[in-house]
């Protein structure tokens, strides 16, 4: 890893541990890991290996029981629910494996969605979700609801979304898992565009050939790093 | 500056709330409903106890609020009128005893009661008939001579058939004209007009209109109208003396009757603000339970709308996992479901304000004798609209507190895995 790009997101002996009634669970143990500018990261690892604890503490949705995170110079592991809210909603971008558009929203309102909780007045909100939707080739869809999209669409405009707020980083749940090969290649040609214009992207798959497309290699296992290259 | 983008923030949380409502229309309508019911209520019942305020106000005018009256009977409507029947009749001489003992009574009057047939022409009616002293002329109350006179000292003493008439006696036999001068049969006898009495409107208390009344000298009465009636006592005092006049009164009726100490009154003395505590109690008795209906029926709408924003909070899970995920904070998840709860509350309420106004046109247009629904008393002023609107809001926030607090505690990770 070249020293010289710049570190976003560092992560230090971080732990998970949940508390299940008499049963401890270590989801996440002892990680440390640091995140620079236009990395391609992909996170592998079974079900149960705590790869989606570690993307939910990257994502700020949840903080780490023990050890530090670091958003670029900004303390995450001591933050609390409303400042986390804000870093969710400034500095990352989620895409999900079911998208997760609102579907009484049409394409236009649900890029808008993270805006409405910026501070940005209705016309530059506008402005920007048009242009978002312009980057994903969906400028001619902005008035449909999602269920008058196809899934590779929909994704489309989930990541328009996720792009909205010109987040520091993207980070993807199995993006292509409820797509067909083709929508999902075509997702994943479009991830790899977004890569090359500056974007940092974090995905968590399954599939070998999905985590060969990414420039990073992150295997999760029992709650440790078990590779990272 | 910062508190205006916080505003601004606020406000689009309200809208999406709004949103969420035009969404689930059918839905909020039938919730809404039940606050409908209990806005319409509530205008309902104070509107009808005002009227029936009014009205009874009115009736008690024909009593005034400055006499004391003696009769057999008590005034009171759950009397045991066994207890009284066989009390003896009023006699006219126990006036004599009042006038010399009396200090707070300036005036008296004997008030002869009976109900007769009254014709003219063809045309034929029952009235109410007074036989009073000239003295009566000054203790009118509710009404006065409006056309004519009253009867003179000297007609009292000759027992002349002259006669003062109520104001429907005006449309009921002469089409509008001026009776004065007129002659009309009362039980086969004829009498004069010689005074219209102002009319009054509708009354609430037996006997307590004055348009049917026919008055006449209580000479004449006795001469004439022999029939079955009652007899009472009218003595004028003032207002602030009634109490003490009618302790007064009875103590001298005692006296003029020899009633030995100990033995109960075989009389009663009456006024007309025993009337009305009788008529408050059954006034508070009727609002009471007006308004125990609508308390129930908001608080059962108030937790129909709780259920109704639970549902929506189960319902919409992943949405509040993902707003949270894109940035909502705790604040902005609870505005949303609380303008919604509140919205759904203020339907229902507009509704109501708007049944309620239909209501009133409908009143005011079917034409009821004796009534205009356009004295309704329910006043469509912004007052209504700002209480509704405060009922409103306020069981909107009480009823979507608990929900909206649930769905603004979600963790968003949680909630997104929501199926």
């Amino acid at each position: 890893m070249a020293k010289s790009k710049k570190e976003i997101i560092s992560i230090q002996s971080v732990s998970k541990i949940y508390n299940l009634g008499e049963t401890v669970v270590k989801a996440l143990d002892n990680v440390s890991l640091s995140i620079y500018d236009n990395d391609y990261i992909s996170i592998m690892g079974p079900s149960g290996s705590g790869k989606s604890t570690l993307m939910n503490i990257i994502g700020c949705l949840d903080v780490p029981t023990k050890g530090k995170y670091k958003f670029k110079d900004e303390l995450i592991s001591e933050m609390d629910d409303n400042q986390l809210a804000n870093i969710r909603n400034e500095k990352i971008g989620f895409v999900f494996q079911t998208f997760n558009l609102l579907p009484k929203l049409n394409a236009m309102q649900n890029v808008e969605v993270p805006l409405i909780y910026s501070s940005l007045g209705r016309k530059e909100r506008i402005e920007r979700a048009e242009e978002a939707l312009h980057i994903v080739g969906l400028q001619d869809r902005m008035t449909h609801k999602p269920n008058e999209l196809s899934g590779g669409q929909r994704q489309r405009v989930a990541i328009a979304r996720a792009l909205v707020n010109k987040p520091s980083i993207i980070l993807a749940d199995e993006p292509t898992g409820n797509l067909d090969s083709k929508s999902g290649n075509e997702i994943l040609k479009f991830f790899a565009k977004l890569h090359k214009d500056g974007n940092t992207i974090i995905m968590v798959t399954h599939e070998e050939s999905v985590a060969k497309l990414s420039k990073r290699r992150i295997d999760i296992f029992d709650g440790k790093i078990a590779r990272d290259e | 500056m910062e508190k205006l983008l916080e505003m601004n923030n606020f406000f689009k949380n309200i809208i999406i709330g709004l949103f969420s409502v035009r969404s689930n229309l059918t839905r909020v309508i039938l919730t809404a409903s039940g606050l409908t019911i209990g806005i319409f209520t509530v205008s309902i019942v104070s509107a009808a106890v005002s009227s029936i305020d009014k009205e009874f106000a009115k009736s008690m005018d024909y009593y005034g609020n400055d006499k004391v009256y003696v009769g057999t009977w008590p005034w009171s409507f759950d009397f045991d009128w066994w207890k009284y029947r066989n009390r003896p009749k009023i006699e006219e001489s126990s006036l004599e005893y009042i006038t010399q003992y009396s200090e707070y009574i300036t005036d008296v009057s004997i008030k002869k009661n009976t109900w007769t047939r009254a014709t003219y022409g063809n045309k034929a009616s029952w009235v109410q008939l007074n036989g009073v002293y000239p003295s009566y002329q000054d203790m009118l109350s509710g009404t006065k001579i409006e056309n004519g006179r009253f009867f003179s000292q000297n007609e009292w003493d000759l027992q002349r058939r002259v006669i003062i008439v109520g104001g429907t006696v005006r449309d009921g036999f002469f089409q509008g004209k001026d009776p004065i001068g007129k002659k009309i049969r009362l039980n086969n006898v004829t009498f004069e007009i010689i005074g219209e009495l102002k009319k009054q409107g509708i009354g609430m208390v037996p006997g307590g209109t004055l348009d049917n009344l026919v008055i006449m000298p209580s000479t004449t009465f006795e001469r004439i109208l022999t029939r079955w009636g009652f007899d009472e006592l009218v003595l004028q005092t003032s207002p602030e003396d009634i109490p003490f006049a009618k302790e007064e009164v009875g103590m001298i009726m005692r006296v003029a009757r020899k009633i030995p100490p100990g033995d109960d009154d075989n009389f009663a003395v009456n006024s007309a603000d025993a009337y009305m505590e009788q008529f408050n109690t059954m006034k508070n008795a009727i609002a009471g339970m007006g308004f125990l209906v609508t308390g129930i029926s908001l608080v059962v709408s108030a937790i129909g709308i709780m259920n109704v924003m639970f549902v929506s909070v189960r319902e919409r899970t992943r949405e509040i996992g993902l707003r949270k995920a894109m940035g909502a904070t705790n604040f902005n998840i609870l505005t949303q479901f609380l303008s919604e709860a509140v919205a759904i509350a203020i339907i229902g309420g507009s509704v109501g304000i708007a049944l309620i106004r239909l209501t009133v046109f409908g009143l005011a247009s079917f034409p009821i004798p004796n009534f205009n629904g356009a004295t309704l008393p329910i006043s469509f002023d912004l007052l209504l609209v700002f209480y509704t609107f405060t009922v409103c809001v306020f069981i909107g926030v009480l009823a979507g507190l608990i929900p909206a607090r649930t769905a603004a505690n979600l963790n968003p990770i949680d909630a997104l895995r929501d199926e």
